[in-house]
């Protein structure tokens, strides 16, 4: 009975991998059928207050995505990292975390990690590498002021790093330091960047910018953003967002109206925008539609704001000053701040200044510290071959990858949990770095290898002590103390970055290649960002946000373009321009701009790490220069087609209308007719008598779709607290997705709009699956909660059949059968790993709520329904879901849950769900009517 | 038991007097002595021809196919199936609910036409009993071999276990257990009991000493006695009286696996009757698909006469009346309600969807290909019983698939809606049950006598003192 | 012709008809038994540990409170097996040296732990938690017997499903007063209707309920 598959875990953490080992091993245990496998007890052979088992840890850190830290706080058990959450303190989380945050545990783990340092293919110490790298020996080779020595940095904001750097400097002081990552480009390395503050911006125009999900602190903006729109009533004031791209991005989807332009319209957009803003209502030849986006924002005079994608040249981004200008939200709703990356105490440089470097055979010795770039720079620089021509070339990395095949040696890199460090905020906070575990293999943080770079450490230094020098230098007054807040509190007393003029650049009056046939526009992946994170398998199969891509990336086209190419999801397409060419498969996105093809970066990975290999087409073989957001391209249909791993395949409510939606007007107008159609549905069976204070507390949960942005990371969130694994490309193409939360979405029939439903569990009370399993393994608790009793299970998947919202999950195979020893460290020891053919689903993170009601029972008290945060509500960005019980009046979760536009899902099957959600209300502007 | 002794005449036992009802002599037009009779349909116990050995090659190998699907799915886990959520059930229940089907005209033939006193099921029961208990030991696999932990199948069944619980009796499955157990039990004990005398007529019969001795111990030493007669006779009426409610209760179970779920296509309160009525209509088919080659082999057209093919046939068309009219009822009913669901899946998903071709295939089977029925001809002629049964067989396997996969695959919210794509561990669970099935038959017929004989005789004898007239059923 | 059959075949006959529903009954009726064995449920095994540690002594004769070994079974769900250094704290001075303190001395040199032998054993898919039962009255003795009686540590309860649900559908029989939860023997002591009413005072002072909900252990 397959007990044994997962029963060897590593001894330290024995005990809670019984808890892993658990609905397998529990097979030979059930029912008395035969007895317990002898088990070893294995306690601390010295005592440790920090350290108790079954008592799970929380640790503040921060974890940098292109050199601007989110602050986290990580949960750890016995010493093992096993979810992630954000920190409410930090400025850049306010408690939530994206997907990439939440993952990057995974990550920790990943068994393809770069385990030892080699030099050329012989495996050596860190220690043997320093020796070659100490000042003294590197002169010999770089010459007297170290002219021929050139490091490449991915970007970083670490006060430390740029400490080092300098005095890497100091000890060659003709190096050469070049900062680079794809989605940044040559904005890594400018001296300022642009704040928005979207809590006081009552009217907003993004144009090509998915400020809410993917750019430099989201997280805050989509918190912002949705804070002015709640709705407690339907009389209250909401914030207005239009946008204006050609990919339909989660910011599109929030959009109270949205704009399909193709890549090279922006420019005339903005023009149009600024002269009508400008002129007013005097005459222009703009369409009503720009003409009404101007009166709105200037009818809103310092409380609007215009933004325009990081990704556009700076060029057409000062247009969009232009614009902040004229209706003063410059200085208001938007401002210049210095730049929190290094390069104001050190000298960095382009990564073009290095490959002009290379090609002049100027590197004697190029270091790669983090980044890839061998992969994720434009095929044409031909940055691999020409790093393979540089006589000594390193690489730090987490991964032997692609950069790593290029240099001659490699040092495995900390992972940021591993290592301490710091690092700020995009609007400059400081964070320090706290690793939650030591280095799993023998790997060293940049710091150290700055260090010995600087001749300040023969290799030996750790980069606790390099950090905790650099702290006391730079703190007035107490250190000991500030260090310690600070890292309780994971952000320090330091100030932000202080605000600065913006930039004078010319605004753009050029229009990017006329009259071309179709543009492709190149975007950073949701998921995997730039490609740093292709290996994570929570990421690799969660569904993209609107197009539900698993597992790979596609050319993705409006209907009426696939209509003119004669291609369905699927075919595979060529996009060509010179010598240039990638083919990848189409998938059709309604509401996308015409004649444009959307490709993401990240996929198409060579390297070592097994789960990214060949997954989806590497878009940077296409990707002309650095910078580049667009181009014109032609679009050949080859005639071959291959299966896309979709999580969902439907793209409409076909006529059913699962999201209830209005305008604000329509809500305002007749507020009852919005949400629940049907009041209770007639019942053969005596009415339950509605939960009171008096009862156990009653769970359940409220969903705003008004203000969810489809960003998953509530997804992920719920994947790493309930242990729920990875099954692949094949198993979601056969639609056997094991996400117990799943973002649904159904477009508009026109592709305007796209609205996201977040479906789990609904708990019901009349639950349909509940009466239909012969074993009795899913059942209604006290609390209300529907149970999923694993152990219990037989698999006959009735319940499946009989639940309408398909939220039940069923373990076709042994999906943890196969999983390394660090990837197990992973699992949460409160939630049972399932077993091949049992069912699962959300359970409300019944561990949580179990655990709260323990913790109340211990002090004698009540438990109360703000005790529990369910993991998906942790993560959501937005706080579009709340969590309490409805013997609770006064809770958020009820004040929501009795608003007039709350309404539960397939109401009429009179399951009474305990899930209820908010209807989805746009804040239209009724000047216009042609949302394209 | 000692000898048998020797004055009476070797399989020729006496026989009781006959029913109440007088039988119709076209049932029976065999012109010989009882000894003749009792040799034809004995011969086959002493060796048969090389169609045999063939067919029996083809279906071993079938039988292997199974066996190897079987192992994979326990062994790889259900996954190895095409099944997914939202399809979670497919093949596998189809089949299931197919042979279950397939079993019930065995019992309907031998018990319930026992009780009608329609005589002329004489010739033809045995083969159905037996394929009843063939088609029932298929079906009965595919519910456990379905389970995500076959291992713990037993946790369906009411027994006070240490876990201080039990089964959900709220669902349908705990009773489909119980409804099916009881239903193998009954037709086992009722196919053994009718089988015993010719056992015994058997082991006097055969000249091996083995052979005797092995028939001997499954004769349980009968011995013809007059009183021995009198209740098997009674003991007969009274199983038949225990199976034949069975017929009705089985597949009304089995519907209610379907009936008490809310989900479009399957939630109809017209399950329980359409279920049974389907069922008997395929099991039909099977009967005419086994017993006309038999007939033609074994040259037995005088006792399987053109009289039981016209019965048969005209019982077939019935069902498939009736069947449609079920058809009918479901969808106009999901018109009638305005559910967009019901309507979207009845009046949509099945005739044009996904599945199109299928429903399509399935009407003609069982809606079009019966209607030839109507004339003579068509119920007499071999070819066209074989050609029409063997279409059915199909159209109600269809049918059971696109009740249960088509109503899965697109339910109530979009977003969950997926389509369905077997594999091959499916086809080869399907058609090495076919096999399977095939297997244990040619065993069957090899081996045990597969004509009541005693019942055909007791017939015979009753037309004799009808002195051969034709009365009862008016003859079509 | 000679019989086919010999005259005692019949009765075997009529023998083998019985027989098969003898054992049919038989075996179910044998499996269900079996699994209520000691044997099948661990009960009362004679576990051996690597330092033949004998509660008699600590917990009996020297009378030293179960929480100073199994220190957070106040505060969380395992009751804690203390760290190899809490038996030195007492034993540095005696026996420290001894033979059967060998495995100890080794854990400490070596800084691995000692490997006891888990007695109590549930499966993995039940999360049971120490504090709450102890904090809602409910003894270390309940379940686990007589400690302070047993040499070797042994399994006192069949620890079945159907075990823990008896106490989680009345669990009134089986309170103490907080005061109380590491007293041994205490139960025996107090079998009176007054200890009943007690127990029921105890049990709204504590408010205990009926946990019977799937998840209250099985998550």
């Amino acid at each position: 009975m397959h007990a044994h598959d997962h029963d060897h875990p590593p001894e330290l953490n024995r005990r809670d991998f019984l808890r892993l080992a658990g609905a397998s091993v529990a097979l030979a245990g059930l029912d008395g059928c035969s007895r317990m496998p002898a088990e070893h007890i294995l306690p601390y052979v010295d005592s440790r207050p920090e350290l108790t088992p079954g008592i799970g840890s929380y640790y503040a850190t921060a974890m940098s995505v292109d050199g601007y830290a989110t602050g986290l706080i990580v949960e750890s058990h016995e010493g093992r990292p096993t979810k992630i959450e954000g920190n409410p303190a930090h400025p850049a989380s306010l408690g939530a975390a994206g997907p990439i945050e939440l993952a990057s545990v995974l990550q920790l783990y990943d068994p393809d990690r770069g385990k030892s340092a080699r030099v050329g293919s012989e495996q050596v110490q860190w220690e043997r590498v320093a020796a070659n790298l100490a000042p003294a020996a590197l002169r010999s080779r770089v010459g007297g002021r170290g002219s021929g020595l050139h490091l490449l940095i991915e970007p970083t904001s670490s006060l430390l790093d740029e400490e080092l750097l300098a005095s890497v400097l100091t000890a060659h002081p003709d190096a050469r330091i070049y900062m680079y990552s794809p989605m940044l480009g040559d904005g890594a390395t400018d001296a300022a960047v642009q704040q928005y503050d979207i809590a006081n911006a009552d009217v907003i125009v993004a144009i090509d910018s998915d400020f809410l999900s993917t750019a430099p602190f989201h997280l805050r903006y989509a918190r912002q953003f949705a804070d002015n729109r709640r709705l407690a009533r339907p009389t209250d004031a909401m914030n207005r967002l239009y946008v204006v791209e050609s990919t339909f991005s989660s910011t599109g989807s929030a959009a109270d109206h949205r704009f399909a332009v193709r890549p090279r319209e922006v420019t005339t957009v903005l023009r149009w925008l600024l002269t009508s803003v400008i002129n007013g209502d005097a005459k222009t030849e703009a369409p009503a539609w720009i003409a009404a986006i101007a009166r709105d924002l200037r009818a809103h005079q310092g409380r609007s704001l215009v933004i325009v994608g990081d990704a556009q040249p700076a060029s057409i981004r000062a247009l969009g000053d232009a614009i902040n200008d004229a209706i003063g939200a410059s200085g208001k709703t938007t401002w210049y701040t210095t730049s929190p990356l290094v390069g104001h105490h050190v000298p960095v440089h382009k990564l073009a200044d290095l490959v002009g470097a290379m090609d002049a055979r100027e590197v004697d010795t190029l270091i790669v510290i983090g980044g890839n770039p061998s992969y994720a720079t434009p095929r044409a620089l031909g940055f691999s071959s020409l790093m393979r021509a540089v006589p000594n070339s390193g690489y730090l990395g987490l991964y032997e990858n692609e950069t790593a095949r290029d240099a001659r040696w490699f040092v495995p890199m900390s992972h940021y949990l591993e290592r301490w460090g710091d690092a700020r905020a995009y609007d400059g906070t400081v964070s320090i770095v706290q690793p939650l575990v030591n280095p799993l293999y023998r790997s060293i943080a940049p710091p150290e290898l700055y260090a010995t770079l600087a001749g300040t450490s023969n290799g030996g230094a750790r980069s606790y002590d390099l950090l905790r020098a650099s702290w006391t230098r730079r703190t007035s007054g107490d250190a000991e103390t500030a260090w310690s807040d600070a890292l309780q509190r994971g952000v320090t007393a330091d100030a932000p970055m202080s605000r600065v003029a913006a930039p004078t650049t010319f605004p753009s009056d050029t229009n990017p290649f006329e009259g071309t046939a179709f543009e492709v526009i190149y975007l950073a992946d949701p998921k995997i960002h730039d490609g740093s994170f292709a290996n994570n398998g929570w990421l690799q199969e969660l569904p993209a946000p609107l197009t539900q891509l698993t597992w790979g990336n596609a050319g993705l086209i409006s209907p009426a373009t696939a209509h003119r190419l004669n291609v369905s999801d699927g075919d595979i397409i060529k996009l060509s321009s010179g010598q240039r060419a990638l083919e990848l498969p189409a998938l059709v996105v309604p509401g996308h701009a015409d004649d444009t093809v959307s490709v993401h970066f990240g996929y198409g990975r060579t390297g070592s790490e097994s789960a990214a290999r060949d997954v989806g087409a590497d878009a940077y073989a296409l990707w002309p220069a650095v910078g580049a957001r667009s181009e014109a391209i032609t679009v050949t249909r080859t005639g071959a087609a291959q299966a896309l791993a979709l999580a969902q395949t439907q793209s409409t409510g076909a006529g059913r209308d699962p999201v209830h939606r209005a305008t604000l007007d329509a809500y305002r107008a007749s507020p009852s007719s919005v949400g629940q159609r049907s009041g209770r549905v007639l019942s053969l069976y005596p009415e339950a008598k509605p939960p009171d204070s008096n009862t156990a507390l009653q769970w359940a949960m409220t969903i705003d779709l008004t203000t969810c942005i489809g960003c998953g990371a509530c997804v992920v969130g719920c994947q790493s607290e309930n242990n729920i694994p990875v099954i692949g490309a094949s198993e979601v193409r056969n639609g056997r997705s094991m996400q117990w939360m799943h973002v649904e979405r159904y477009f508009a029939d026109n592709g305007a709009d796209a609205a996201m439903q977040p479906m789990l569990c609904q708990h019901c009370e009349n639950a349909p699956c509940e009466y239909v399993c012969p074993v009795g393994a899913t059942v209604h608790s006290s609390d209300g909660l529907n149970e999923m009793v694993y152990n219990r299970c037989v698999g006959t998947r009735f319940c499946s059949n009989n639940c309408p919202y398909k939220v039940r999950h069923f373990n076709w195979f042994d999906y943890n059968k196969h999983l390394s020893e660090t990837e197990l460290m992973v699992k949460n020891p409160n939630v049972t790993v399932r077993e091949r053919g049992v069912m699962e689903k959300c359970t409300f993170c019944v561990q949580r709520i179990r655990e709260a009601e323990i913790a109340a029972g211990r002090d004698g008290r009540a438990p109360r329904g703000t005790d529990v945060q369910t993991a998906c509500q942790q993560a959501c960005p937005t706080n579009a879901i709340v969590f309490g019980s409805l013997t609770e009046p006064s809770s958020e979760m009820m004040r929501r849950r009795n608003q007039p536009r709350s309404f539960a899902a397939l109401a009429e099957l009179g399951t009474e769900p305990r899930v209820r959600y908010l209807a989805r209300i746009r804040n239209a502007n009724p000047e216009i009517h042609d949302s394209r | 038991m000692t000898t048998v002794p020797l004055r009476r005449a070797r399989g020729d036992n006496p026989v009781p007097t006959a029913f109440p009802a007088p039988p119709d002599a076209s049932v029976l037009r065999f012109d010989g002595s009882d000894r003749a009779l009792t040799d034809q349909l004995l011969a086959p116990l002493r060796g048969t021809g090389v169609v045999w050995w063939v067919l029996f090659a083809v279906s071993a190998a079938g039988t292997a196919v199974f066996a190897f699907s079987c192992w994979w799915t326990v062994a790889k886990g259900i996954g190895a199936w095409g099944n997914n959520i939202p399809v979670a059930w497919a093949f596998a229940i189809t089949n299931f609910v197919w042979w279950i089907g397939i079993g019930h005209a065995g019992t309907f033939i031998s018990a319930f036409l026992l009780l009608l006193n329609q005589h002329w099921r004489a010739s033809i029961n045995r083969v159905a009993e037996a394929m009843t208990i063939f088609a029932l030991m298929n079906a009965g696999l595919f519910p456990i071999l379905h389970l995500g932990r076959p291992w713990f199948f037993y946790w369906l069944i009411p027994y006070p276990a240490t876990m201080g619980v039990w089964p959900n009796f709220k669902s349908a499955l705990p009773w489909d257990i119980a409804a099916v157990t009881t239903y193998l039990t009954v037709s086992l004990l009722f196919w053994y009991a009718g089988l015993v005398p010719d056992l015994a007529t058997a082991r006097d019969w055969l000249d091996s000493r083995l052979a005797r001795r092995i028939y001997g111990i499954f004769a349980l030493g009968w011995r013809g006695t007059s009183t021995a007669w009198r209740q098997h006779r009674v003991a007969m009426v009274l199983l038949a009286a225990l199976a034949t409610p069975l017929v009705v209760s089985v597949h009304s179970v089995v519907s209610l696996d379907f009936a008490i779920a809310q989900l479009p296509g399957w939630h109809s309160t017209i399950f329980p009757p359409y279920f049974v009525v389907g069922a008997i209509y395929s099991g039909f088919a099977m009967v005419l698909l086994l017993i006309l080659p038999l007939r033609h082999a074994y040259r037995l057209e005088q006792v399987i006469t053109e009289r039981h093919l016209d019965a048969m046939a005209k019982l077939t068309l019935t069902m498939a009346l009736m069947l449609t009219y079920a058809y009918v009822v479901e969808s106009f009913v999901a018109w009638y309600t305005h559910d967009i669901p019901e309507r979207f899946t009845y009046l949509f998903e099945r005739p044009f969807g996904t599945y199109a071709v299928l429903f399509w295939i399935m009407i003609t089977c069982n809606v079009v290909v019966p209607q030839v029925f109507w004339w003579k001809r068509n119920r007499t002629s071999v070819g066209v019983l074989l050609a029409a049964s063997g279409a059915i067989l199909v159209g109600m396997w269809l049918e059971r698939f696109i009740i249960i996969v088509t109503s899965l695959h697109r339910d109530f919210l979009p977003a969950s809606w997926h389509i369905y794509r077997p594999t091959w561990v499916d086809f080869g669970l399907l058609f090495g049950s076919v096999g399977f099935f095939g297997f244990l038959f040619l065993l069957f017929v090899r081996f045990v006598p597969f004509i009541a004989i005693s019942e055909v005789k007791r017939l015979r004898h009753d037309l004799g003192e009808n002195g051969g007239r034709e009365i009862g059923l008016p003859h079509a | 012709m000679p019989a086919l059959f010999p005259r005692w075949s019949n009765t075997v006959a009529r023998g083998s008809l019985l027989a098969i529903v003898v054992i049919v009954c038989g075996v179910i009726l044998g499996l269900m038994l079996w699994v209520r064995t000691s044997y099948a449920t661990g009960q009362h095994a004679s576990i051996a540990q690597p330092v033949p540690f004998d509660h008699r002594i600590h917990a009996h004769a020297l009378q030293i409170d179960c929480r100073y070994c199994h220190a957070t079974v106040e505060q969380t769900a395992s009751a804690g097996v203390p760290p190899t250094a809490a038996c030195v704290g007492c034993h540095n001075s005696v026996w420290l040296q001894s033979a059967p303190f060998a495995p100890v001395r080794a854990s400490l040199s070596s800084l691995r732990p000692i490997a006891w032998q888990r007695v109590n054993a549930l499966p993995d898919f039940v999360f049971f938690d120490h504090s709450i039962h102890v904090a809602k009255g409910v003894g270390c003795e309940t379940c686990h017997g007589r400690v302070d009686r047993m040499a070797r540590v042994e399994q006192a309860a069949p620890l079945s499903m159907g075990w823990c649900l008896s106490c989680h559908r009345n669990p009134t029989p089986n309170l103490r007063p907080r005061s109380e939860i590491v007293a041994m023997g205490w139960d025996a002591a107090h079998t009176s209707p007054a200890d009943d009413s007690a127990r029921i005072r105890l049990q709204h002072e504590y408010g205990v309920r009926s946990l019977t909900s799937c998840t209250t252990c099985h998550r």
